[in-house]
């Protein structure tokens, strides 16, 4: 599939085109194609995908609609290899000042950017875990491909990061919600009973294990509707999501009645 | 893959919002970065993207000064370009946001311009 076949190509065998240029030109001659004036919506969650949909699939410019193929795969819809536009524009707009405005232009750039900065650094892990003949790109790799790409601002406050996330995977939270032990305390009708001792590593996990130790055979059902709200919320509390095992031993373990009191949880792969 | 909730706000010193990039979308590009690319640890993407937000923010940041030099309110891909060009770890990215049209860069792009000055005057209510 050409990649310059509209706006001229871009310099350089990365091949890569303005997507906006692209897409604002074919815009424009679909539009004229259908006599309506061309629509920039930033209103939808992906910009690029609501100009797609505008676009008949006769119309003969959109042959290059489709982001073409990077490393010869089969075409891809954008939303696959890009973050979401509206995160991106969200986390922009922490660091621009209020009254600052961003083009679309800009927002897609960006978007682009975030892509080839997760394979730039990924590719560099990966190849550090051939070398050392390790299947898995770990975390620890990704931070490490970062200091060694020039990122080194990045790697003290990412190894920060992890730790966090480790221990607290680790612990099963040192983290209550008060939202959520509200919520328990509200649906399960006012059965909360004061926790049963626990030994101190479990200590913290009182929070939200709260309902769920003290309603044995009742607390499913009610976990399940609970679970509706909080399956977002709960999720990660009880299981690491990725099951890399290594932290999530510890916390879930820890004694029979959190044994008890977790097996519930494997209702929560419906969430996964 | 089940994104994880808002638990994962608790890693950012306790502000309550979730993970603001999904993972499994991260996951999906890191594997597209290789064919050799196997397994990625659940961790990994997890600390992308926080490494994404760090990003994010640096790039932007760095592209509003360049507009801000050029007396500007609005960000432009040129912005974004030049912010690239001037940073060293950013080099990656210059085949990716080479500017195509110089003709047309007044207005960040013949067809673009539109779009953007669509987006500009109504950029009260979009953005």
């Amino acid at each position: 599939m050409e990649r310059g076949g509209d706006a001229g190509g871009s310099g350089g065998g990365g091949g890569y085109i303005n997507r906006s240029r692209r897409h604002a030109k074919q815009r424009e001659a679909a539009a004229a194609a259908l006599g309506q004036p061309p629509v920039s919506d930033d209103s939808s969650p992906n910009v690029r995908g609501a100009a797609k949909f505008r676009l008949p699939a006769a119309n003969p410019d959109a042959a290059g609609q489709e982001p073409p193929q990077r490393r010869s795969l089969p075409t891809l819809r954008e939303q696959d290899q890009y973050m979401p536009i509206a995160n991106v524009i969200r986390i922009m707009r922490r660091i621009l000042p209020a009254h600052a405005k961003i083009s679309d232009d800009a927002k897609e750039t960006i978007q682009e950017c975030v892509s080839e900065y997760i394979s730039f650094v990924t590719g560099e892990a990966n190849e550090r875990c051939q070398r050392e003949q390790r299947k898995t790109v770990t975390a620890d790799d990704v931070i490490w491909a970062m200091g060694k790409l020039g990122f080194d601002s990045y790697v003290e406050p990412l190894s920060l990061f992890l730790a966090r996330y480790r221990e607290t995977e680790g612990d099963r939270a040192s983290y209550r919600d008060p939202m959520m032990l509200k919520r328990s305390s509200n649906d399960f009708g006012g059965m909360v009973m004061p926790p049963p001792p626990l030994p101190p590593q479990q200590q913290q996990m009182v929070g939200y294990m709260q309902g769920n130790f003290l309603m044995q055979s009742d607390h499913l059902q009610q976990q399940q509707q609970q679970g509706m709200y909080d399956g977002g919320l709960m999720n990660g509390y009880y299981r690491d999501p990725f099951g890399s095992g290594s932290g999530s031993g510890s916390g879930e373990d820890g004694g029979g009645t959190s044994q008890n009191g977790m097996s519930g949880f494997d209702l929560y792969s419906q969430y996964k | 893959m089940r994104q994880p909730g808002i638990y994962s706000g608790i890693l950012s010193s306790g502000r309550k919002e979730p993970h603001s990039l999904p993972l499994a979308r991260i996951k999906k590009i890191m594997k597209r970065s290789g064919d050799d690319v196997k397994m990625i640890s659940g961790e990994a993407p997890i600390v992308f993207a926080k490494a994404c937000e760090l990003f994010i923010e640096e790039l932007a940041r760095r592209s509003w000064n360049v507009a801000v030099q050029g007396k500007r309110r609005t960000l432009h891909r040129e912005d974004v370009a030049s912010a690239v060009a001037a940073t060293e770890v950013f080099d990656f990215l210059v085949g990716l946001v080479a500017d195509d049209d110089h003709n047309n860069g007044g207005g960040g792009g013949g067809g673009a311009s539109r779009s953007n000055s669509a987006n500009s005057s109504a950029g009260g209510a979009l953005n």
